[in-house]
């Protein structure tokens, strides 16, 4: 070795080889780790590793349809072209791809501003899943962002089925509408331990009517796939373009509904509707099956179909008119004269009245220190049963009810059906209210006296019925005491059309009617649509004969100067009810009208009804005859003429005490006590 | 004729089995990333068979020129890394958050990959100029130097921010000087800071402590830093989040088995969940399609490199080439350590790349001249009489 040189350094070698030591060590780590995952642990990450190819993914099945009883589809779904963006896939979605979507969509700042903060707030796996910016577009806007697509990157375009209501507002209470599932729903209706639950967030359930209450037939079995995605949650492709999925459950669709509901009906029904506000009620008479529903006014559930902008929604429930109550059988009104019957069959059964009862009016009924008004002031004279019911005389029903009390008439009320709801089953309903004593002991101050009996004898005082019990009524009085349980849907039919289920006519009690009061009352009813005098005039049909009663329930205590009905705030005008049958020895169909607020007494809501009657008796024909039905004939009145009504009466002096009434409707300032008895008769001709 | 023999010498000295080992890997590289970017990414093993060919003849030069011209020229090519970095600050080309890039037309070139080797060289150059036969220990003062040289340019590299590279030059450096065989009194020190590391650790991570929590250094980490080291710590903590890359990861590990999967048919590769996988988690493919048998194979060819390479650390000629070896061989052998530990989840996921294996023309290029210089030093080592 020359000196001055490199000395070869021996001295590290110790080091080397220690360090070596330390190095190989290390590898041997590496090795032992690799081998606790590849060996021992293999079998739960290859789980692990299937788990992340395959997606499960949802297959919505398609919702059953609904038809009316001649199979014209009433709801159905239709293409929704809607925008998407999935956020992960959007680049530069806040500088570029939003301004772009909102200058091709013409969106508002705030509108756009909405769509920014919704992308900016997903995070993680959210990324990768769809956010909706936009639904309904319309064809050419659709077009114009498929023109545009390639700037759109992370943009979605995609025709996406929405439920469809084809008759819009007309039925939509019966009907009812959908939107998306709440979180608290999802819990319900999803078991925890269900690997793959009935609900997705996101789905849309049925909210109202037929919708709500038969959503488990209409729903259907989402159907199942697995698709191989990879990282980013694309759907893979083989080479011919096909999706790579196994296990495939496919969806099975829900079952369609036929409806009861004749739509030519309910056509005509929506039609003739003479007011502002009411219902419409037309049943068959011996089965109970809804042939048409009207409730006005009503909303569009195409519009509450995930459509409905909070404000909307806000100021469809502070409407005054209340459009969302289905006004059919969640409101209660007082029935007024249409009552009368109950009274009558009440009087009849307690043997204190017979048919020939009579009954002599002066225009007034003297109770202690009291007089209750008739409404002819100058008196109906001397009538019996058939007369009182036909002329509507309230002499005669404040004597029957001064007679007999009013826990029997109560009794044949809820007999018939009142006090109590109808089991209708497809919307939610109000019992109304059927005072008796016991009812007026509870609840007024002062307990029961013979007054109450009088105003409850001709459906004022604390009665209160929706129309569809009223419906109820007549037809049990129609057809000789059956009292029916109102139905909508008459079949659920597989997707194919095959019959799954038929709904029979459902009793809910019969009433005992005896042959001779059934002659009484039918009489009577068809005494006040064909006779002369009769204050159901306007119903009249020339081939059938029609049964049916007028009603006019009074909402407001009237001032002390009697105004004219059109001078009248609206909130104080009468309610005006017609209810019927025809034809009144075997009926078919009972129509009942209530035409709120419409200050006119039977003016309007008769006519209405009448039409609705001929108009079935002609589609009755058309269908037998295998011809068309012909077009529907001109509304007879259509808007009440003011100048009819001189309802210039002298209020009464006397002012009985006020009784209490049950508050619920806020906007209706409150029904106040019969101070002017109805005055449905002012159109009769005498 | 003396250079002749001088030639001849150096022919027979080059160490075969190194460059075996070291191609061997590079071929299983290349095959492994010909999967890793099957389509429809871009077959990025073309530029890396590209680069290998570049890091062969970078080899073959290196080895030709004598490392003692190296040695000479060893504090401007420090220097020089050095202002490489420095000037990343200026020009550097931001990816992922980090400015770790040149970019020159096709080519981009990072810094750090080459400072690494630097501060090596620098490091070996003091080692062998400070020798004292008389006086081998090396306290406190002797040490400053050599500190100081690692920990100007892993501060360079740790504001970039780089952490994995930082860390990656931290424990080369420390192996180094560990090398150097310090007093046991720098060793006690160095020990109770190891210690004082993990007690960090344990009290920022793991030691459960009313809120707020008192921590050391926890609130100064970058959250991707901290969410690494909450996510090593648990595995479970965070699985669809930070810690998703490193469950992925061994997912893609676990389920290749003894056998693997099959050449282009890991499907946490094919689908994409695998991040950086042609990078930083290039192993997992090929734990994936490869199975644990050829993974051993694998470590075992790394293991082949750290035994050729020490051995000829063991017979160097001087204590530079010594020194010099022994801070590549580190180099290498913490990279794959870290590497492979993290993303079979025993250490946490750091940005490095797997040595020959990763695909990346700076990585492949650092570590050929590394070989070369591994290859320079066998070349000429003494007593080998053919």
């Amino acid at each position: 070795m020359k000196l001055g040189g490199p000395r070869e350094p021996k001295e590290l070698r110790p080091r080397v080889f220690a360090l070596g030591s330390v190095f190989l060590f290390g590898v041997l780590v590496l090795s032992v780790n690799l081998y606790r995952l590849m060996v021992v642990r293999f079998e739960e990450f290859t789980a692990l590793s299937i788990d992340n190819q395959f997606k499960d993914v949802r297959v919505r099945a398609p919702r059953g349809l609904i038809r009316d009883r001649h199979g014209e589809v009433l709801v159905d779904a239709r293409p929704s072209l809607d925008v998407f963006i999935t956020p992960a896939f959007c680049l530069k979605c806040q500088a570029e791809v939003i301004p772009r979507l909102a200058t091709l969509l013409g969106w508002d700042d705030d509108q756009r501003q909405k769509v920014e903060q919704q992308v900016k707030d997903t995070r993680g796996p959210q990324r990768y899943q769809q956010l909706v910016v936009a639904v309904d577009l319309p064809r050419d806007a659709f077009d114009l962002l498929n023109a545009h697509q390639m700037q759109l990157p992370g943009v979605d375009l995609e025709a996406v089925p929405h439920r469809e209501y084809r008759a819009g507002s007309a039925l939509a209470h019966v009907v009812g509408y959908m939107n998306e599932i709440t979180v608290d729903e999802l819990t319900k209706f999803n078991s925890s331990q269900e690997d793959r639950p009935p609900y997705a967030m996101g789905d849309y359930i049925g909210r109202k009517g037929v919708e709500r209450a038969f959503e488990q037939v209409l729903r259907g079995t989402d159907g199942w796939v697995k698709e191989v995605v990879n990282a980013r949650g694309e759907i893979m492709r083989d080479l011919k373009g096909e999706v790579l999925k196994r296990d495939e459950v496919l969806p099975r669709p829900g079952n369609n509904l036929v409806l009861s509901i004749d739509s030519r009906l309910q056509a005509e029904a929506e039609r003739v509707f003479p007011g502002t506000a009411g219902a419409i009620v037309v049943m068959e008479s011996k089965t109970g099956f809804i042939l048409a529903m009207v409730s006005r006014p009503s909303f569009d559930p195409n519009e509450m179909t995930g459509r409905v902008s909070s404000q909307r929604l806000a100021a469809l429930s502070k409407d005054p008119l209340q459009p969302l109550i289905f006004r059919a059988a969640a409101e209660h009104y007082h029935p007024g004269s249409t009552f009368k019957v109950v009274s009558m069959l009440a009087g009849l059964r307690s043997g204190a009245f017979t048919p020939q009862t009579t009954v002599n009016c002066t225009g007034g009924y003297q109770l202690g220190a009291r007089r209750w008004r008739c409404d002819n002031e100058r008196g109906h004279g001397p009538l019996q049963a058939h007369a009182a019911l036909a002329f509507s005389c309230d002499t005669y029903f404040y004597r029957l009810a001064d007679v007999i009390g009013i826990d029997p008439i109560a009794r044949a009320a809820r007999e018939l059906g009142f006090g109590a709801p109808t089991n209708f089953g497809v919307a939610a309903e109000v019992p109304g209210v059927i005072p008796d004593s016991a009812y007026h002991d509870k609840n007024t101050p002062g307990g029961y006296t013979k007054g109450m009996a009088l105003n409850a004898s001709i459906g004022q005082g604390d009665v209160n019925v929706t129309p569809l019990q009223l419906a109820v009524v007549y037809s049990a009085i129609g057809n000789g005491g059956d009292v029916m349980q109102p139905q909508v849907v008459q079949r659920i039919e597989t997707p194919d059309g095959a019959l799954v289920e038929a709904m029979a006519p459902r009793l809910t009690r019969h009433v005992e009617i005896t042959p001779e009061q059934h002659e009484t009352l039918i009489g009577g009813l068809k005494g006040v649509v064909n006779e002369a005098g009769g204050t159901g005039f306007r119903a009249r049909l020339p081939d059938i004969t029609v049964a049916g009663k007028t009603g006019t329930a009074q909402v407001a205590r009237l001032g002390q100067i009697r105004v004219k009905a059109a001078d009248m705030n609206y909130w104080e005008r009468d309610h005006a009810w017609f209810a019927s049958f025809a034809p009144a020895e075997d009926p078919e169909v009972t129509v009942v009208v209530l035409n709120e607020h419409s200050g006119f007494g039977g003016a309007s809501s008769a006519p209405a009804a009448g039409a609705i009657l001929k108009r079935y008796f002609e589609l009755k024909k058309a269908d037998a005859q295998g011809t068309a039905p012909p077009l529907p004939s001109p509304i007879a009145s259509s808007a009440p003429v003011p100048k009819a009504a001189e309802s210039t009466k002298v209020l009464p002096d006397v002012v009985p005490p006020r009784e209490p009434v049950e508050a619920r409707d806020a906007s209706v300032p409150g029904p106040g006590d019969p101070l002017v008895p109805p005055h449905e008769d002012l159109e009769a001709p005498r | 004729m003396m250079e002749l023999r001088t030639q001849r010498r150096t022919m027979a000295n080059v160490p075969w089995g190194l460059v075996a080992v070291v191609l061997m890997i590079s071929a299983v590289g290349i095959y492994n990333l010909a999967s890793a970017s099957r389509p429809p990414a871009s077959p990025v093993w073309l530029p890396q068979l590209a680069y290998l060919g570049l890091g062969v003849a970078t080899v073959v030069g290196i080895a030709f020129v004598d490392y003692r011209f190296v040695q000479s020229a060893t504090i401007p090519i420090y220097l020089v890394n050095i202002a490489m970095l420095l000037a990343l600050k200026v020009v550097g080309h931001k990816a992922k958050g980090a400015e770790s890039w040149f970019v020159l037309g096709p080519l981009r070139l990072q810094p750090a990959e080459f400072m690494k080797l630097g501060m090596v060289l620098m490091m070996a150059k003091y080692f062998h100029d400070d020798e004292r036969p008389n006086n081998e220990g090396y306290g406190f003062f002797r040490l400053v130097p050599p500190v100081l040289i690692s920990m100007i340019p892993t501060a360079l590299v740790l504001v970039q921010p780089d952490l994995g590279t930082a860390l990656m030059m931290t424990f080369t450096a420390v192996t180094i000087i560990l090398f150097a065989k310090p007093k046991w009194t720098v060793l006690v020190i160095m020990g109770v800071l190891a210690l004082g590391s993990v007690g960090v650790l344990w009290n920022d991570y793991v030691r459960v402590q009313p809120e707020p929590r008192m921590t050391i250094i926890r609130h100064k980490l970058k959250k991707h830093q901290d969410a690494r080291i909450t996510g090593w710590l648990d595995p479970t903590s965070d699985l669809r989040g930070s810690n998703y890359h490193s469950m992925q990861s061994k997912i893609a590990v676990g389920s290749g088995g003894p056998t693997g999967k099959g050449w282009m048919q890991g499907t946490q590769t094919g689908l994409r969940f695998l991040p950086e996988q042609h990078t930083d988690f290039i192993f997992s493919v090929f734990a994936e399609e490869q199975g644990f048998v050829k993974c051993l194979f694998l470590l075992l060819l790394y293991a082949g490199f750290i035994i050729t390479s020490l051995s000829i650390a063991a017979s160097a000629k001087d204590r530079f080439g010594a020194f010099v070896v022994v801070g590549i061989t580190a180099m290498v052998f913490w990279q794959v350590f870290e590497n492979i530990g993290m993303v079979t989840g025993l250490l946490p996921i750091t940005g490095i790349t797997l040595p020959l294996m990763s695909y990346g023309g700076s990585s492949m290029l650092s570590v050929m001249i590394g070989v070369g210089l591994l290859v320079n030093v066998a070349m000429r080592r003494q007593g080998f009489r053919p």
